[in-house]
């Protein structure tokens, strides 16, 4: 116990000294708290993403194949020994209709388990016909859950080919881990972009294959996103899967083409068959048609025959009658005969009458007369019979003549009238023979084209391109890549700021920790008179320290580590709105070099001014310190300047160059805060204006379309003039856009060549120009210009040679003839001579680069929808987007910024507030005997306010210097590589800085002018300190 | 000129919790103009918080004092600076020197808010530092210091000259010379000089001596023939 009086004067001096002692706690805390804070925010950022896409079970591994993918793809994939799950899924493209467009989504199928959605509102589909709508689509789309949603494909295929319904009901929204912000990818139809998804269950799809295909890879979840061990186990994975994609590739392209081929020979078959069965029936009516003509030729031949037989009936009934007549006139002649025979008879009669009765003839002649008369009666009536009978033969001749003769006139009236039917038929059947040989022309066509189609398909079987398989992991998900990005910016700027943070709490224990020893000199003299070793005097001071950094480390780390990655990973939820999952672990590395370096830097502060102290006679401790010498500064020493100034002036000049201490912490400190604010707002200005500058300055086309690669020449002409003819575009033209690879040295990057149709044209579309000079370049053949940001990655510049590895033509070497500016991508501009010199050809122009008439820039999209109508476009870029996107995601950076650089200010504020304190209780004495003699409060204050003054202004310029040098560090190293940030800051923002800071200088002022009234001269005047 | 500074009943309490400490306690006594006075006492007698007072640096808690015809205890914070810095000038037991400031500088500090003064090389001729005057304060020696001091005091021209024990820093020598140019200032130029001093052998160079005892005034002696400080040995 032998230092137990020293340790309780340890102890009552932290009570007595409270305030101080606080001071240190709080400033080590606030810096301690930012240093490991923002440090830890980076993995913290990567263990949140990290933990939301485990809870949603996202996919490390996509498979795409242009053919699709079978269940035999799965189970292989599955076989692969590094991979944990495999699920197949569905998706397409569709068209909907948003107001007065037609907006492009992805429809997708959910699957089993991986990339689970998160339903926002509203329930998951479960039933046919429903679906669910992405939540950050449904609020701009204008539909409503419950509302129909129709789609259409798109293409010339029906949307149904591919999906079950074509009209869905919304009946939620939802989140996917595959689109983290506000990307949604982009597509081959309608305008290109896509605007949202569409989650359906599997069963909604009408295809046989699988379009993707989703893996996990086994271990990898247990790794955090974003990290090489990560990226590591993935890539290992995807390579495995390189290994099976060849064989699976063919298999699929062999299935695929029997498949086809068996297709073209039942088509064949059946073509066959039917043209088989035209052909019989062309014959059979063929036949049916001769036989008709035959028909129709008897027919005529049997109304001529009738006729003839007519004729000859009637020539026959003639004769006949004729015949008759005669006969008649026999049988007349005969009667006649007989007549006169009955005449004789009836003579002989009545002379036998007179005879008879006389008797005078003898009987027997009397009865041989008789006889013979009755002979002859007998004979005669004999006759008249026979000639009666003769008659009526005859008169039925006649009867039979004149019937034949009705019958011969009914039979040519028949005949006539069969006559007259010919015609008509004859009329039928040239009908029927042309409707027969158009028939058999259209089946001879039909069987044409069947053959040509045959033809075509079998053309098509042939043509069949190979499966390629397409192996994606996360980065290829729009703002994947971002996410990991922003938590490397993060990084970057944990290496600045709180390194600042830092500075300005060491200073200030530094300050606090000086001051405390020199004030207790002579209680360290006497202690030390007292025969206290060196050691155990100092121990106190450093105790103190100690416990005070330690305190405020601990309580710094626990809230720092637990608040700002907080606040920030927050504050970046506005660009990923639902990724709900927020970690924030404590990080034992971040905190132990925290408070290793803040004990660092407060024990050696100690440490150095108790030194100091420690290092004089015990009695000359006890004595006060000798006071400061007067000195003349040099300023003196030029009349010219020092004749001029005024007795106070002279006096702030000397005062400020004797405090040196003070002098440069406190510029240090001014210079500090305005450097912050000069970086603060020039990172708004660098990172908020290159999409501006990129995109209205440099590239001032609205839409780039890129012409497909398999697109005849003419399609790719239409597609052009179809742009250059719309009444709606200002100017448009052709170039080439393709990626290549450029090397120096070691150093290899892609950049993409760009080679304009016409020079001249093209610079009405991208200005080549320096950022400093503003010079125009122009492209020649003699050299490329490369973008800025490629020359400085690559580390060359104007003058010096750079290769292109071309695949085919090996390495091609090229002059730079100019360096341009740009912030967005690498280019390589080339112009076509030089184009053709290099690369032996001529260039194939694949983009076309469109301005809108300023009347008409609303109408952008629907030009574009135009466009992609045509067959030689294959998508197409949106200057406008492509800003947007830029905007938003630089705009969460600004967010961040603005809140480390107020705290920084902030910061910078208590350290002019505890120097200013300092400063005053120093100089207490001083200030009082100006009291005394007379001075006012006002011109005591102002006696101290004119050094803060001259220190804040030198404070400021070495802050517009430092903060110049600081903001190009930021900017370099918060630069993502695809970028570069503006190099620039506004006077505007010197101005504010300068502002800003001056106003701080002014509070501070303000603040300390109450402290100076209260000086009281009696007491700081009673003794020397 | 009579009663050209009048105290009457001023008393000066500190209050420390419940306490009352009467730190002057009724103290009257007037001086007139010209005067060289000593005011005499033991530590803690309360004569510095009478010359506070007297020199506008504190106020009084009762009581009226009179300077010239001004009542200075009526007093705003601002009319007491001015009356620092028209009326008085202060000499400290430790110079109080800023400094930064060269001899010279020192004295034209003073002279910055003063209508009426003298010429500040003169002055310090005049207290025999016109051989430093560029030098600073760490520079000079104790003594010259308080030259300084008396001179950044006088080139004021104040109605009142009031020293506290302005040699209690020095040595003999030394003193002995300091309270010889505040007596011969007072001679020559008819200043009123009011030296306060533990030292009762100081006594007999006081046209007035004021005696203070326990916050009050114990005696007050009118010397019709001051003796010159060098005729005073201690």
């Amino acid at each position: 116990m032998k230092k137990k009086t020293l340790r309780k004067d340890f102890f009552m001096e932290i009570k007595r000294s409270l305030g101080r002692f606080l001071s240190i706690f709080f400033i080590v805390a606030i810096g301690v708290a930012f240093f490991s804070g923002i440090r830890s925010s980076e993995p913290d950022m990567r263990l949140s993403g990290d933990a939301y896409f485990d809870k949603q079970q996202l996919m490390d591994i996509k498979v795409l194949s242009t053919l699709g993918l079978t269940q035999k793809d799965v189970q292989e994939v599955q076989k692969i020994k590094e991979i944990e799950t495999v699920e197949g899924g569905y998706s397409i493209d569709a068209l909907c209709q948003v107001y007065d467009s037609k907006k492009v989504v992805h429809i997708c199928s959910i699957l089993p388990t991986l990339n689970a959605v998160n339903v926002e509102e509203g329930r998951m589909p479960s039933q046919a016909g429903e679906c669910l709508i992405d939540v950050e689509f449904i609020k701009s789309s204008g539909y409503r859950i419950g509302d129909e949603i129709t789609f259409s494909s798109g293409t010339s295929e029906s949307i149904t080919d591919r999906l079950k319904h074509q009209t869905y009901t919304i009946v939620g929204t939802a989140s996917s881990p595959c689109y983290i912000s506000y990307g949604r990818g982009s597509s081959l139809i309608g305008t290109g972009n896509v605007s949202g998804f569409i989650c359906v269950p599997e069963e909604e799809f009408n295809m046989d294959v699988y379009t993707e295909l989703y893996a996990t890879v086994k271990g990898a979840k247990e790794e955090i996103a974003f990290t090489n061990a990560y990226s590591k186990k993935v890539k290992k994975a995807e390579k495995a899967i390189e290994k099976i994609k060849t064989a699976r590739e063919k298999e699929r392209y062999d299935a695929v083409v029997k498949d086809a081929q068996n297709q073209l020979q039942k088509a064949k078959e059946e073509f066959e068959r039917g043209k088989k069965e035209a052909q019989v029936q062309i014959e059979a009516a063929n036949t049916q048609l001769n036989s008709g003509k035959t028909e129709l030729e008897n027919a005529k031949n049997r109304i001529a025959s009738g006729y003839q037989e007519i004729d000859e009936g009637s020539s026959n009934l003639d004769t006949q009658q004729e015949e008759l007549n005669r006969q008649y006139m026999e049988v007349v002649a005969r009667s006649a005969q007989v007549e006169e025979k009955e005449n004789q008879l009836a003579q002989a009669k009545e002379l036998w009458a007179l005879f008879e009765d006389s008797d005078k003839i003898e009987e027997s002649i009397k009865v041989e007369i008789r006889n013979k008369i009755a002979e002859a009666q007998a004979q005669l009536e004999d006759a008249r019979s026979q000639l009666d009978a003769a008659k009526a033969q005859l008169d039925y001749g006649q009867q039979q003549i004149t019937q034949g003769r009705e019958q011969t006139k009914q039979a040519e009236k028949n005949l006539e009238k069969a006559e007259q039917l010919i015609p008509s038929k004859e009329q039928e059947l040239n009908s029927a023979q042309q409707q027969f040989e158009n028939s058999k022309k259209e089946a001879e066509e039909k069987i044409l084209e069947g053959e040509k189609k045959i033809k075509a398909a079998e053309e098509d079987v042939s043509k069949i391109e190979h499966a390629k398989w397409y192996i994606q992991n996360r980065e290829d998900l729009p703002d994947y890549k971002g996410y990991g990005e922003n938590a490397d910016r993060m990084k970057a700027i944990g290496r600045v700021f709180p390194v600042l943070f830092f500075l300005v709490a060491a200073l200030i224990s530094l300050t606090t920790m000086t001051r405390m020893v020199e004030e207790q000199r002579v209680q360290i003299g006497t202690l030390k008179a007292l025969g206290y070793s060196k050691v155990a005097i100092a121990m106190k001071y450093v105790g103190y320290a100690f416990i005070a950094t330690i305190g405020g480390s601990v309580v710094g780390i626990l809230i720092g580590e637990k608040i700002l990655p907080y606040i920030i990973i927050v504050s970046y939820g506005i660009m990923y709105q639902h990724m709900h999952v927020v970690l924030t672990p404590y990080h034992a590395y971040y905190g132990f070099m925290a408070a290793v370096v803040a004990l660092g830097c407060t024990l050696l502060a100690t440490g150095f001014s108790c030194y100091k102290e420690m290092k004089q006679q015990p009695a000359e401790l006890m004595r006060p310190p000798a006071p400061k010498q007067g000195k003349r500064v040099f300023m003196e020493k030029i009349p010219f300047i020092w004749k001029r100034l005024s007795f106070i002036w002279k006096a702030t000049v000397r005062n400020l160059i004797r405090y040196k201490k003070r002098f440069f912490m406190t510029i240090i400190g001014i210079g500090g805060c305005m450097a912050l604010l000069l970086v603060g707002f020039g990172l708004r200005d660098s990172i908020v204006d290159i999409a501006d500058l990129q995109f209205s300055k440099i590239q001032t086309f609205d839409a780039t379309v890129i012409l497909s690669k398999d697109a005849t020449k003419l399609d790719k002409e239409n597609t052009y003039d179809a742009l250059k003819k719309d009444q709606r575009v200002e100017d448009t033209t052709l170039g080439l856009l393709q990626s290549v690879e450029i090397v120096n040295g070691d150093t290899k990057k892609d950049v993409y060549l760009t080679v304009p149709n016409n020079i001249d044209a093209f610079q009405r579309f991208v200005s080549f120009q320096n950022r400093t000079s503003k010079e125009t370049y122009h492209l020649d053949e003699k050299g490329v210009i490369l973008t800025e940001k490629m020359a400085k990655m690559l580390g060359v510049k104007k003058g010096d040679n750079i290769v292109i590895k071309d695949d085919i033509r090996g390495e091609l070497s090229l002059k730079i003839s100019e360096i341009c500016e740009n912030y967005v991508g690498h280019y390589l501009y080339m112009s076509p001579k030089l184009y053709e010199k290099t690369y032996g050809n001529l260039p194939e122009y694949n983009a076309v680069y469109y301005t809108m008439k300023m009347e008409d820039k609303d109408q952008l999209e629907s030009v574009g929808e135009a466009v992609m109508q045509t067959k030689g476009a294959l998508s197409i870029n949106y200057t406008k987007e492509l800003k947007t996107t830029l905007d938003k995601m630089l705009g969460s950076l600004n967010v961040v910024l603005v809140v480390l650089v107020v705290s920084a200010g902030m910061l910078a504020f208590v350290v002019l507030y505890n120097l200013n304190n300092i400063n005053i209780t120093e100089r207490q004495r001083e200030l009082a005997t100006l009291k005394v003699l007379g001075f006012y409060n006002k011109e005591v204050s102002s006696y101290v306010y004119r050094e803060n003054m001259i220190l804040s202004i030198l404070g400021t310029i070495l802050g517009m210097i430092l903060g110049r040098l600081l903001h190009r560090f930021v900017i370099v190293t918060v630069e993502v590589e695809a970028a570069m940030f503006g190099r620039n800051i506004n006077f505007s923002s010197f101005v504010y800085s300068f502002l800003i800071t001056i106003g701080f200088s002014f509070l501070v002022n303000g603040v300390m002018y109450f402290k100076l009234k209260k000086i009281d001269m009696v007491e700081s005047l009673k003794s020397v300190e | 000129m009579k009663d050209f500074v009048k105290l009457e009943g001023i008393t000066k309490t500190y209050k420390m919790g419940e306490v009352k400490i009467h730190a002057v306690d009724g103290i009257d006594f007037s001086i007139n103009k010209g005067e060289f006075v000593v005011i005499v006492g033991p530590s803690g007698a309360g004569k510095t918080t009478v010359l506070n007072i007297l020199g506008g640096m504190d106020t009084a808690t009762s009581g009226t004092i009179t300077v010239d015809g001004a009542d200075i205890t009526r007093y705003s914070g601002k009319q007491l600076t001015s009356y620092r810095r028209d009326d008085i000038g202060f000499v400290f037991q430790f110079y109080n020197l800023m400094p930064n400031l060269t001899a010279l500088e020192n004295v034209e500090l003073a002279m910055q808010i003063c209508k009426d003064h003298l010429d500040a090389k003169e002055v310090l001729m005049e207290v025999g530092l016109g051989d430093r005057l560029d030098n600073f304060p760490a520079q000079l020696s104790g003594g010259e210091q308080q030259r300084v001091s008396i001179a950044r005091a006088l080139a004021k021209r104040p109605k009142l000259l009031l020293c506290d024990e302005p040699t209690g820093a020095l040595d003999y020598n030394t003193g002995k010379s300091i309270l010889k140019l505040l007596q011969d200032m007072c001679r020559e130029r008819g200043m009123t000089v009011i030296v306060i001093t533990h030292n009762s052998a100081l006594a007999p160079m006081a046209d007035r001596l004021i005696k203070i005892k326990n916050g009050k005034v114990s005696e007050i002696k009118i010397n019709e023939n001051p003796v010159s400080i060098d005729c005073i040995e201690w």
